[in-house]
């Protein structure tokens, strides 16, 4: 079942569309992140199926009602903002309870509910604790207890983690994935950071420009990407992307290296061949590009290098004991299987 | 000498160099008059002749002037009306110029023109406003409809609203920037939630925006009580001819400090009213800093 439907969503602002005809579904208890660069989108869409931005044309549905023109309040939809939005001049209990003011449930149930949360949030010492005497971490559990509280269909996430230092953000990614697997929630999880998105998701959705770039598991967002925005926004240190040609079965890069895939439709035409650091190791022979080693970074186990090709510099990665040294020549080969094809005009991905 | 100090001595001889300008400034423009008047109110003096020693002969005088304890009403009546009919208005102003997008600038320059005029020539129009017909035009107005005349100045119930009136319209300006930087201070963050979790307006205002204006509210009470407690641009110039008004039922302390001094030119028994009014305004400021404390 579908907890959550968005058809064909349009927003814009004056003249400018900001949206283009969205469509998503969103099964229950499933972990949906949107991740893009600022301004592709992702957090517009969540203030819509919000509730708190006018949706211009299209529906979203949630939990078999479209709710357009419902108040937030009514969508059955719960919410955890970028800065926590808990109110500095309340305890730790009152802004957990202020997800439950307008509901009429009894005074002792409320309390007992609030309890239950502070209880899975392991919250319950600091109850009566005002915000400023928590932590950055501690803020961000009241936040997600006050979502939890009013026990909504689907919890909506705008970029929650991007306040919190690079430590205590590793941190409460894993604790939001426990939680949601302990609770079995629906969320909608907003970010521009493709690692939170790659470790917490079931799916992830990849917006651009008001468009959704492709739908998928971390594992076939990652590993087929649907385009070269796609391929290049997922993964660290992005993907090399080189330019050639490719003619019956053969790559052959503007560079000189060239690459046999087998099973390559015939025909000569234009490419931009990518391939991951992670893919891209030197070999002895002739490889794909050869160049010098422009910079090095250990990393431990393994180590980044910089390689001078003719068009720009190429990340690869070497043997974390024995790199190529600064200056050195190398050649650079990969597997066939490993890289990508895209359309050098429109992006798209060949194969 | 200088090159062996240590750092931090090097910083103390800078940091007092900076002070020293609003030391000698302060100790010349502030404090040694504030000692004189503490001084000469244990003295008779009238301005010309030689200062003898009173005792607290102008404090025990002060204790048994009618007109003192008239005028200290008076002074807490400007306070106990101004302060919060002002705090009021202008909340409720700022909180919805706050939310207007036509016109914003516009209209928040006109709220604040009042600010910047000239408190004299404001009472003076406003007098105009108070005259009995054919001149005034509020009592103009009235006779429009056939209702009777207010004397608004020339009555002892009437004369210290009327004049408190556009002491609070003077200072609505200031107290309105003021209120809406603080209303602009809050997340909008808050208010989303606010809506999501489906807390009605009325809440939102006393729950959430209400005590997260309270450093704002915290500085007006205390701006505004001290601006009450020191009225006089208004009065003295609504009332010329008779000031103070009709048995003196306007005038507030610093008018008749004004007129003890250059009026009677009994300098050291206006010294004593200056004394007590310092510390009238330091306890009433003490207080409210006590009751509106973060707890």
């Amino acid at each position: 079942m579908s907890n959550l439907i968005i058809r064909d969503l349009v927003k814009t602002y004056g003249k400018t569309e900001v949206l283009h005809a969205i469509n998503l579904e969103v099964q229950a208890g499933e972990f949906v992140v949107f991740v893009g660069p600022s301004g592709c989108g992702k957090s517009t869409t969540l203030r819509l199926v919000a509730g708190l931005e006018e949706v211009t044309s299209g529906e979203i549905e949630i939990s078999g009602r479209v709710v357009n023109n419902l108040e937030p309040k009514d969508r059955d939809i719960a919410m955890v903002f970028q800065n926590y939005a808990i109110y500095p001049h309340m305890t730790v209990r009152k802004n957990i309870g202020f997800g439950l003011r307008a509901s009429k449930m009894p005074r002792a149930e409320k309390d007992k509910r609030i309890e239950e949360i502070a209880e899975i949030l392991g919250m319950t010492d600091l109850l009566s604790r005002k915000p400023n005497q928590l932590s950055g971490g501690q803020r961000q559990r009241v936040a997600i207890g006050r979502a939890m509280v009013r026990d909504p269909a689907v919890f909506l996430f705008d970029e929650p983690l991007s306040n919190l230092d690079a430590q205590l953000r590793t941190q409460m990614r894993l604790e939001i994935k426990k939680l949601h697997q302990r609770v079995g929630a629906t969320i909608v999880f907003v970010t521009h950071d493709q690692v939170e998105a790659m470790t917490m998701a079931d799916r992830i959705v990849i917006m651009k420009d008001g468009h959704i770039q492709q739908i998928g598991t971390p594992a076939q967002v990652y590993h087929t990407p649907a385009n070269a925005f796609v391929a290049g926004f997922i993964g660290s240190p992005s993907m090399n992307m080189l330019s050639g040609e490719v003619s019956d079965g053969r790559v052959t890069l503007d560079g000189g290296g060239t690459l046999d895939m087998p099973g390559l439709p015939g025909g000569t035409r234009r490419i931009t061949l990518g391939v991951r650091p992670d893919d891209l190791h030197p070999v002895d022979g002739h490889g794909l590009i050869q160049g010098p080693v422009t910079v090095r970074e250990p990393l431990g186990h393994e180590t980044l290098i910089y390689v001078g090709a003719g068009s720009g510099e190429i990340i690869a990665k070497a043997d974390g004991r024995t790199p190529p040294p600064v200056g050195a020549n190398v050649s650079l080969g990969a597997a066939p299987e490993n890289v990508h094809l895209f359309d050098p005009e429109t992006g798209a991905a060949l194969r | 000498m200088y090159r062996n100090l240590s750092i931090r001595q090097k910083q103390i001889v800078w940091a007092w160099a900076f002070l020293a300008i609003p030391v000698v400034f302060y100790v010349v423009i502030r404090f040694y008059p504030t000692g004189n008047a503490m001084v000469i109110s244990f003295q008779n003096w009238n301005l010309l002749g030689d200062r003898t020693f009173a005792g607290w002969e102008n404090y025990r005088k002060l204790w048994h002037d009618e007109v003192f304890w008239q005028v200290f009403r008076n002074t807490f009546v400007y306070l106990i009306l101004g302060t919060p009919i002002s705090l009021v208005i202008s909340f409720l102003l700022a909180y919805h110029l706050d939310k207007t997008r036509f016109m914003h600038g516009f209209l928040r320059m006109l709220y604040f023109l009042p600010f910047m005029t000239s408190a004299v020539a404001m009472a003076w129009v406003w007098r105009w406003f108070y005259q009995p017909v054919p001149i005034g035009l509020f009592n103009n107005f009235l006779a429009e409809f056939g209702i009777p005349q207010i004397a608004f100045l020339r009555s002892t119930t009437n004369a210290l609203p009327a004049i408190l009136a556009p002491a609070i319209w003077a200072g609505l300006g200031f107290q309105i920037i003021i209120f809406m930087a603080g209303l602009r201070a809050i997340p909008q963050s808050y208010y989303e939630a606010a809506r999501i979790d489906g807390v009605s307006n009325f809440t939102q205002l006393f729950e959430i925006t209400i005590p997260l204006l309270k450093p704002t509210i915290v500085f007006l009470v205390v701006f505004s009580s001290i601006g009450f407690l020191r009225i006089f641009d208004q009065v003295f110039n609504m009332t010329t001819g008779d000031p103070g008004g009709p048995l003196n039922t306007t005038k507030p302390l610093v008018l008749m400090i004004y007129q003890t001094a250059f009026t009677d030119f009994d300098m050291g028994y206006a010294s004593a009213q200056t004394v007590v009014l310092f510390l009238i305004l330091l306890l009433v400021s003490l207080f409210q800093l006590y009751l509106l404390r973060d707890r």
